[in-house]
């Protein structure tokens, strides 16, 4: 059977993937977190949907580090000679973004299922958890490979990726909540961060808290990862592909 | 040109210009044959490299008119690059071993799983690659890499085959063994569009030969007739111990009629290319003596690409 072409480009963003290391990386690491902080801080039950919600932004990592890749290394000239349209190669970075991003929530799931004896969530809650990681994928690979298809050094594109995570990360409330404790700047941050958004909304999910208003704050989620996706992709179908 | 229904490619007058400004491809006109090993040689920055770009609807043409398996590519991009394979200059490997790559590359063309692990067994032993089968691409020294790379192309089937420069930093083992592969697979009839600034590689693999300069085609040709339009000439070439051959090529160059050109490689070596080579030859040598200077050697021989390479440069400098 052959697949359609956007499938056999997820396939291949898989296999390329999902090497020991980089799963080391993408899941480990998350789960290290969870283990460190979770116990570290004694509340697993906040941490847990936090790092949920952060798969969304290791998912956008990979996502923008493969057109990276594939730029730097000479692959996305190689597809795009081949049997793809530019559009094809976007939509299967996309389509693999999210799929990590999901899968990642659902290891991180597991790992708190584990680590807390057993946590329910309703059907409600994963239709949110869903929604929400989709959407924060979405928004966090459309980000990053603006950052990809703009930069052309490898050094600075590690920085500024290294740089934009470590304010996205911890100036949000994956890992603590935003309380009048907290600095006045570090306040505004974690409200203007939508890495923060994606967290309340998982985590209302998670708990089963789900009010009305985290409609709005969908919408608002939604509105501005349709925003970044069409910049990513106005970007990306000028950029140079670096085929010399 | 004649627009050929039955040719693979066929360009006319085809511009390529990256800044509005200045042509990387500029007025380019040539057909290639279905079947044919055709071979694009130039210099560095000759235009080769965007000449492929353009022909594989990797960037479109400014201006002229191009068709491709009798399709424009300004419409048909899509179903050009599903019967066309394409080995870059670059190398572009994914993070995987050599046989990773190949299966990943078979399944992104969409061959299906029997036909591929065949194919796969099949090129990773006629390519020699058995033994790094399991080496990560990375991991590869440069003649592997471009051996890895070529091999992997076949991994679909295809219409036209674009090589270019595939032999480039490897060396002249390498190169020869590299070239007997791709004669190999393209034994069957397969379209190739081979770049290259290797002199002896076109001669030992084209049928057909445009050797470019400043993004234009300044002479098309088999290799055989390219020999005989910059001749029916031979060459007669000559050399001398110290630092007398100047004074020799000097008065060998005042005793040759319009028709002969003189050139001195770095080696010192002086080559005349000539329609009469033993008038050439008595000029020399009558020279030689004359200054008694001693010659180190001398020699007539047919003319080689080289030759015609040079000469067809040296036109289109003097003709600009």
């Amino acid at each position: 059977m052959v697949l359609p072409r956007v499938s056999r480009l997820v396939y291949r963003n898989f296999k390329v993937n999902t090497d020991p290391a980089s799963l080391v990386i993408l899941v480990g690491l998350p789960a290290m977190y969870l283990v460190f902080f979770g116990f570290g801080f004694g509340d697993l039950l906040f941490i847990a949907p936090g790092l949920m919600a952060f798969q969304s932004v290791m998912a956008g990592t990979v996502g923008g580090g493969m057109l990276w890749a594939d730029r730097r290394y000479g692959m996305l000239a190689q597809l795009l000679v081949g049997p793809f349209s530019r559009l094809d190669y976007l939509l299967g970075i996309m389509l693999t973004t999210v799929i990590f991003g999901l899968a990642g929530a659902v290891v991180m799931y597991a790992v708190a299922f584990a680590l807390l004896h057993g946590v329910y969530i309703s059907p409600l809650g994963w239709g949110s958890v869903v929604v929400t990681i989709t959407v924060g994928s979405l928004f966090f690979g459309a980000l990053m490979l603006i950052l990809s298809a703009l930069v052309k050094s490898n050094n600075t594109y590690n920085s500024i990726q290294i740089l934009v995570l470590f304010f996205i990360n911890f100036a949000s409330t994956v890992f603590y909540p935003n309380t009048p404790r907290l600095p006045v700047i570090l306040q505004v941050l974690f409200r203007v961060n939508p890495l923060s958004y994606i967290a309340n909304l998982v985590r209302a999910g998670f708990d089963g808290t789900l009010v009305p208003v985290d409609l709005f704050y969908l919408i608002g989620l939604l509105t501005g990862t349709v925003i970044l996706v069409v910049l990513a992709t106005r970007t990306y179908m000028r950029s140079d592909i670096s085929y010399t | 040109m004649h627009q050929n229904t039955s040719d693979a490619i066929n360009a006319v007058s085809l511009v390529h210009s990256y800044d509005g400004k200045k042509n990387a491809v500029d007025g380019m006109t040539f057909n290639v044959r279905r079947g044919e090993v055709f071979g694009v040689l130039g210099r560095n920055g000759a235009g080769k490299s965007t000449l492929i770009k353009v022909l594989t609807t990797l960037i479109r043409p400014t201006a002229g008119k191009l068709t491709i398996l009798g399709m424009d590519p300004s419409h048909k991009s899509e179903e050009i690059r599903a019967r066309i394979g394409v080995v870059q200059q670059d190398e572009s490997f994914d993070f995987t071993s050599v046989e990773g790559n190949f299966d990943i590359y078979g399944v992104l063309w969409g061959i299906p799983k029997a036909v591929r692990i065949e194919r796969r067994e099949r090129l990773l032993k006629e390519f020699d690659l058995l033994e790094i089968r399991k080496k990560r691409s990375f991991d590869l020294s440069g003649g592997q890499k471009r051996r890895a790379q070529v091999a992997r192309e076949f991994m679909h089937d295809m219409d036209i085959l674009f090589l270019d420069e595939p032999t480039v930093g490897l060396d002249v083992i390498m190169r020869r063994n590299l070239l007997d592969l791709i004669k190999e697979q393209v034994k069957g009839g397969l379209t190739v569009v081979f770049t290259t600034h290797n002199l002896e590689e076109a001669d030992y693999l084209c049928d057909r030969i445009a050797v470019v300069e400043s993004g234009k085609v300044i002479a098309l040709d088999t290799v055989e007739n390219l020999k005989r339009l910059y001749g029916g000439k031979k060459t007669v070439e000559f050399a001398v111990e110290g630092s007398s051959g100047i004074e020799l090529v000097r008065a060998v160059e005042q005793s040759l009629d319009g028709e002969s050109t003189l050139k001195v490689l770095n080696d010192g070596t002086a080559l005349v290319l000539t329609e009469d080579p033993k008038k050439a030859l008595r000029v020399v040598v009558e020279a030689s003596q004359k200054l008694g200077v001693q010659l180190e050697w001398l020699n007539v021989r047919k003319n080689t690409l080289e030759d015609v390479f040079l000469s067809s440069i040296g036109e289109q400098r003097s003709g600009n």
